[in-house]
């Protein structure tokens, strides 16, 4: 169907004003200084790009996995979760020690554990995912989104059994709370921590994609399947491959997510999967760099309707949604 | 037989002869029966309530399969569609205390048009580009539409809901003649308007633009290429659907007299009735009914089987913990229909005892 409905590129004045829309909260802050300052201005669009980046670990696994298998993952969310209960259940046991101190180095070595371990866990969990469940389901849409909503049940459902049930405080490491002023604008710490794993991720991603012998069959993969079977890889290790670093890289994203919310439930992920959606939606589904720049903006957005209207923050993602659908009806970088 | 006529005409005339005679008929007709005469015989409230409950989800669940048997598309936002009419149900018996049949019949067409102009937004967003965008976008909306009407809470009531004045014709001490009380009125209120839409269904399946949905949905571009404008087909009947699941919303808050997010608005809802679906057997109608009937009955029963299971096997008490698990075994149920019973209730009837047509 899509090639029947190709994007006609937008003129010019349409992406003068789809750039502009979002200098008008800056533009407020020079004529009018009393409803909103330039300071509350920078930390707002900094803490909507640290949302963005973390949506984006999120949205990117959904996207490349639909984009090379052709899957629609609606557990994508339980991997989130995961790795939020992790960081939570370590922060709070284990590495409790390392995390209330307010030494830099502690508190990095008790994220990179964190990261390290919900990282291993969610890469076992992805390939039995992959391996048992989603297999059976290649080229079947419909079955896939019932099979993986399914799954999502049941795994929120463990998280509540094994986990908690509860919503649960999630402790900082002591040295990320702390904020510091460029000028009369504060930044925290974690802010820009989360903004600063985001961008890394995102260059290791593209650098994946780009620069390596499997980023280069991936992409091939997502061109022509049958062309690389032909050519005697196995697609199948690939795709198994590539699902569980969905899993691992929504598995960050939750658990620093985790953080930036200070608290955990299991409900975290499915919620946020829904920004996920929104996000590949407006990026175009399969793009990478699509992503990134489609979570900045939600998360932006976002930031800028709670502030003026906090009632309306997350239904005013669905009119961003329709605004630029009604634009470009295959997202803004769209791939096949 | 006049040999004039062409073999699908008589094939056609054939099944119009046996179709007073054919199960499709009678047991539809016989569970209409059981459900007109229920309430002579004096229910309790629980058996009066499991029975509307299963006609308004039975009649819900057959929307959602106009949706996903016979179009094609799997829409995660037909909960949303059944609390606009919920809402808008309860919030015209809030301004308008005075005239409840006025609030009823406005209600229907309030509902009737949010639904629509909702519905066509949706599927005009996503169905332009790839049919499985469409379960994405109602996704978002339903779950955005949910925190919305959590967030504004002076016009919706928030999360505490809106708790409705019913008319006093409705009333459970209201009494007509007898044992016909204001609850028993309110039933076949409900039983008329579910058997209304219901065939109201039927019809739309069965007739030529029904015929042109089956066709888009075994294959797309073919139905493309034999000239039909498969966006103009998939839209209306999504609309169709969609308006029909906010008349669902109106008789559920009739029934319960109060809305609340939870109970109308929720993913959850959506979720129940894609199962129900799923266990009757998609794209047959009657297995939403059945799959309700099913659902309400498990969900309905666990508290009992929970009892059950803690006096008769203390010495298991993970068996009381899995009947407390609701949403681990709705979960499980949900994996194991989709791999191992796909075709459902009806579908697998229909393998077994329908002779094919040579």
């Amino acid at each position: 169907m899509s090639e029947r409905m190709q994007d006609k590129s937008m003129p010019h004045w349409v992406k003068a004003i789809a750039i502009g829309v979002w200098f008008i909260p800056l533009f407020i802050t020079w004529i009018k200084p009393d409803l909103m300052d330039f300071p509350t201005w920078a930390s707002m669009t900094l803490s909507g790009i640290a949302m963005g980046c973390l949506i984006f670990l999120m949205a990117v696994g959904l996207t490349i996995i639909f984009g090379l298998m052709d899957v629609l993952n609606f557990a994508h969310g339980v991997f989130f979760t995961i790795g939020a209960f992790i960081g939570w259940k370590l922060f709070n046991t284990l590495l409790l020690e390392w995390v209330e101190s307010d030494g830099f180095l502690l508190n990095i070595a008790a994220i990179t554990l964190a990261i390290i371990v919900a990282s291993l866990v969610n890469i076992l969990l992805g390939i039995l995912m992959e391996r048992i469940i989603i297999r059976k389901t290649y080229g079947d849409h419909l079955k896939q989104i019932l099979v993986t909503m399914g799954v999502g049940i049941i795994v929120v459902e463990l998280i509540r059994i094994i986990g908690s049930a509860e919503v649960e405080t999630f402790i900082i490491p002591g040295w990320f709370t702390e904020a510091f002023f460029i000028g009369e604008v504060m930044v925290i710490r974690y802010q820009l921590f989360s903004i600063l794993m985001g961008l890394l991720f995102f260059v290791l991603i593209q650098w994946f994609l780009n620069s390596t012998k499997i980023g280069l069959i991936v992409r091939a993969g997502v061109e022509n399947p049958q062309m690389i079977k032909a050519m005697g890889y196995n697609l199948n290790k690939v795709f198994t491959g590539i699902f569980a670093m969905g899993a691992v890289l929504a598995g960050i994203g939750g658990l620093i997510w985790a953080g930036f919310e200070e608290n955990v439930d299991a409900a975290m992920g499915d919620h946020n999967l829904i920004y996920a959606f929104v996000v590949v939606i407006i990026a175009g589904l399969g793009s990478v760099k699509g992503s990134i720049i489609g979570a900045i903006m939600v998360g932006i957005f976002f930031n800028y309707v709670a502030f003026f209207v906090p009632q309306l923050a997350a239904g005013s993602l669905i009119i961003l949604m329709c605004i630029i659908l009604m634009l470009k009806p295959s997202g803004l970088f769209p791939q096949k | 037989m006049n040999a004039s006529l062409t073999p699908v005409v008589q094939a056609r005339l054939l099944a119009r002869d046996n179709r007073i005679k054919s199960p499709a008929t009678i047991f539809p007709l016989m569970g209409l029966f059981v459900f007109l005469v229920l309430p002579l015989f004096g229910p309790s409230y629980f058996t009066i309530d499991l029975a509307v409950k299963v006609l308004i989800f039975g009649v819900f669940a057959a929307t959602f399969d106009v949706m996903l048997g016979y179009t094609g598309v799997l829409s995660f936002g037909h909960s949303m569609f059944f609390g606009f009419g919920a809402y808008s149900c309860a919030m015209l018996f809030r301004e308008i205390p005075d005239s409840p049949v006025l609030a009823i019949a406005l209600a229907f067409v309030i509902a009737a048009v949010i639904s629509a102009i909702v519905a066509s937004l949706m599927a005009f967003f996503s169905l332009r580009v790839v049919a499985i965008f469409f379960a994405m976008i109602t996704l978002a909306f339903a779950s955005f539409t949910e925190i919305l009407a959590i967030q504004l809470s002076s016009v919706t009531g928030g999360e505490d809901g809106i708790t409705m004045q019913l008319p006093y014709f409705f009333d459970l001490s209201y009494e007509l003649t007898g044992s016909l009380t204001g609850q028993t009125l309110l039933y076949y209120f409900i039983l008329v308007i579910c058997v209304l839409m219901f065939s109201l269904m039927l019809r739309f399946t069965n007739s030529p633009f029904g015929r042109v949905l089956k066709s888009i949905r075994e294959n797309e571009d073919r139905s493309e290429a034999l000239g039909y404008k498969t966006f103009y087909f998939r839209l209306f009947s999504i609309v169709f659907s969609c308006i029909l699941a906010s008349f669902c919303g109106i008789l559920f808050a009739l029934w319960l007299s109060f809305v609340s997010p939870e109970s109308t608005l929720g993913i959850p809802i959506t979720l129940n009735v894609l199962i129900m679906v799923l266990i009757g057997g998609m794209g047959t109608l009657y297995g939403g009914i059945i799959g309700s009937f099913i659902l309400q009955l498990l969900e309905g029963g666990l508290p009992q089987l929970r009892i059950i299971a803690d006096e008769q096997f203390p010495q298991y008490p993970w068996l009381g913990d899995i009947t407390g698990r609701w949403l681990l075994l709705f979960g499980l149920l949900f994996v194991l229909i989709v791999f191992f019973f796909p075709s459902g209730i009806i579908g697998w009837l229909k393998q077994r005892f329908q002779k094919s047509p040579t």
